[in-house]
């Protein structure tokens, strides 16, 4: 009983709490982590089309894009993004003869780390998806006279949705745990926040028990709502998805 | 197409300039990494303060250097890294200055030299078999593998918990070669597995025991003889990037000037409790 007291006053919100950080920490791991998630659709959808495509060209390169980035550690390229970045725009801005801190933003680096990383595996979701709406369907469509955009906007965007949704909700997992590595990048996010109060109380079971729990809740509400995404996107299919 | 391929050309061609130092810089300003997790050099309260024997000091070093000081939270691991990326302009984060490091930076002459020496449980067989608390100077050759045979005699049969890339896991590298280590990402950890019983003794530096002392409440205890010098190198010291005398000569005058009148003697007493200031 008394530990638990003890617990709760150091993970609280008093004047000798962790509660404040801790808090702020997590909308940092949310913030980042939604960014990412955003960033990687866009590359997702990118390299869903070039893979798509029929040019050579853009094919093969969206084929070394989601290799390479599936098969390095992300660490990796956090790293790369964020020192090897900064240190090849430094050079460059240094020879065009300008001086002093070429810093990329921290926050910008994770996201756009994580994001490139996440990219990959959401290309091959999206690929998923559209392979998985029936061929009939698309030349009905293009039977029935409809524009490229109208069929895209009618037929393959609420299917792909449907079809991607549950693999989707997989990266957003892997993006949510990806976000701990960004404390590399200095980002007072949930793993360097814990991190920091180990060190300073040494409190090490408390603290990342905590953490633990952070991360569960973020996980357990965005799972609850990607189902609700999902029950949405397969109205009228039969409920064979239940919130 | 071809202006873009002449720009290109442009930019290989002179990155070789870039490597050249910087001109002489007028510093004004100043940002400085700390890890914020190595008490009682530096950590960080739940406000955010920086606070430790490093602050403290850096509040005066800058006051006497004439510099507006800035500091920033950067993990150990990419400390380094993001002072060559020019993330900040120095490093205050208990660094040790080695021959290792002063390959890819510089260094301010060293405001603070702890001995680096073993921790153990209360009730480990080990606090009597690593011997006396002695003062071994590595510069000593002959003493120093003596020293190190006894202790590598006690330590058989266990496992010694050292810090990944310090200045103490290359000691154990080359002094201790027959002790079986595991190597730690963190301080916490060691002190963790300490408790738990994965590894038997830490062989760390004095003033960064501190902190496990104060934190286990007399269950971990120093042990064994106190090594100095030689492959420990002169102490801790700002770390800053290669070709920056002005930075250098500013923060090398405030320092001495903080040893010569005390002012780190009295600060290394409020929290090391014991006196680290460096002497050549």
């Amino acid at each position: 009983m008394e530990d638990l007291v003890a617990y709760f006053t150091l993970i609280g919100f008093g004047p000798a709490g962790w509660g404040v950080p801790l808090a702020r920490a997590a909308s940092m791991t949310v913030a980042v982590s939604l960014s990412a998630f955003g960033v990687g659709i866009v590359f997702g959808m990118v390299g869903c089309w070039a893979k798509l495509s029929r040019s050579v060209v853009a094919h093969g390169a969206a084929t070394v894009y989601t290799t390479v980035l599936r098969g390095v550690p992300d660490l990796l390229v956090i790293y790369l993004l964020y020192f090897g970045g900064s240190q090849a725009i430094g050079a460059i801005a240094r020879a065009f003869g300008h001086q002093g801190f070429f810093g990329l933003n921290g926050f910008v680096v994770g996201m756009m780390a994580v994001g490139i990383i996440s990219g990959a595996y959401q290309t091959e979701v999206l690929r998923g998806a559209y392979l998985a709406i029936p061929r009939g369907e698309l030349e009905a469509a293009r039977v029935a006279g409809m524009g490229r955009l109208l069929m895209l906007r009618r037929i393959i965007a609420p299917q792909i949705l449907r079809f991607a949704l549950p693999g989707m909700g997989n990266v957003w997992q892997l993006v949510l745990k990806e976000s701990a590595l960004i404390s590399v990048v200095g980002l007072i996010e949930i793993m360097n926040q814990t991190r920091l109060a180990v060190g300073r109380t040494g409190a090490a079971f408390s603290f990342y028990i905590t953490g633990a729990i952070l991360f569960l809740l973020i996980t357990t509400f965005s799972g609850a709502a990607f189902r609700r995404a999902e029950a949405w996107a397969m109205r009228g299919m039969g409920g064979r998805v239940r919130a | 197409m071809s202006k873009l391929a002449s720009l290109a050309i442009a930019v290989v061609a002179v990155l070789p300039l870039a490597a050249a130092p910087a001109l002489g810089k007028d510093w004004t300003t100043l940002k400085i990494a700390t890890e914020g997790a190595y008490p009682p050099f530096n950590s960080v309260t739940p406000d955010g303060k920086v606070v430790g024997f490093e602050p403290e000091l850096l509040d005066i070093v800058c006051e006497r250097a004439k510099l507006k000081c800035e500091t920033v939270i950067q993990e150990w691991k990419g400390i380094i890294p993001g002072l060559l990326a020019g993330k900040y302009d120095a490093i205050m984060s208990g660094m040790s200055v080695t021959p290792k490091r002063l390959e890819v930076i510089d260094f301010s002459i060293p405001y603070t030299n702890s001995p680096s020496t073993y921790a153990v449980l209360k009730s480990s067989p080990l606090l009597k078999a690593l011997g006396e608390d002695k003062r071994v100077m590595l510069t000593d050759d002959a003493a120093a593998k003596a020293s190190a045979a006894a202790d590598s005699k006690a330590l058989a049969g266990k496992v010694l918990a050292i810090q990944t890339a310090t200045i103490q896991a290359d000691f154990a590298k080359t002094y201790l070669p027959e002790v079986k280590t595991r190597v730690y990402e963190t301080t916490q950890e060691e002190d963790l597995d300490l408790k738990a019983g994965r590894v038997d003794a830490i062989f760390a530096s004095a003033s960064s025991l501190v902190a496990t002392l104060e934190q286990s409440k007399g269950e971990i205890v120093l042990a064994g003889p106190k090594y100095y010098g030689g492959l420990f190198g002169l102490g801790s010291a700002f770390g800053i990037q290669k070709g920056q005398p002005e930075l250098k000569a500013k923060l090398d005058a405030a320092i001495k000037s903080c040893i010569d009148d005390g002012t780190i003697k009295k600060l290394a007493e409020k929290w090391f409790h014991v006196d680290t200031t460096p002497r050549q």
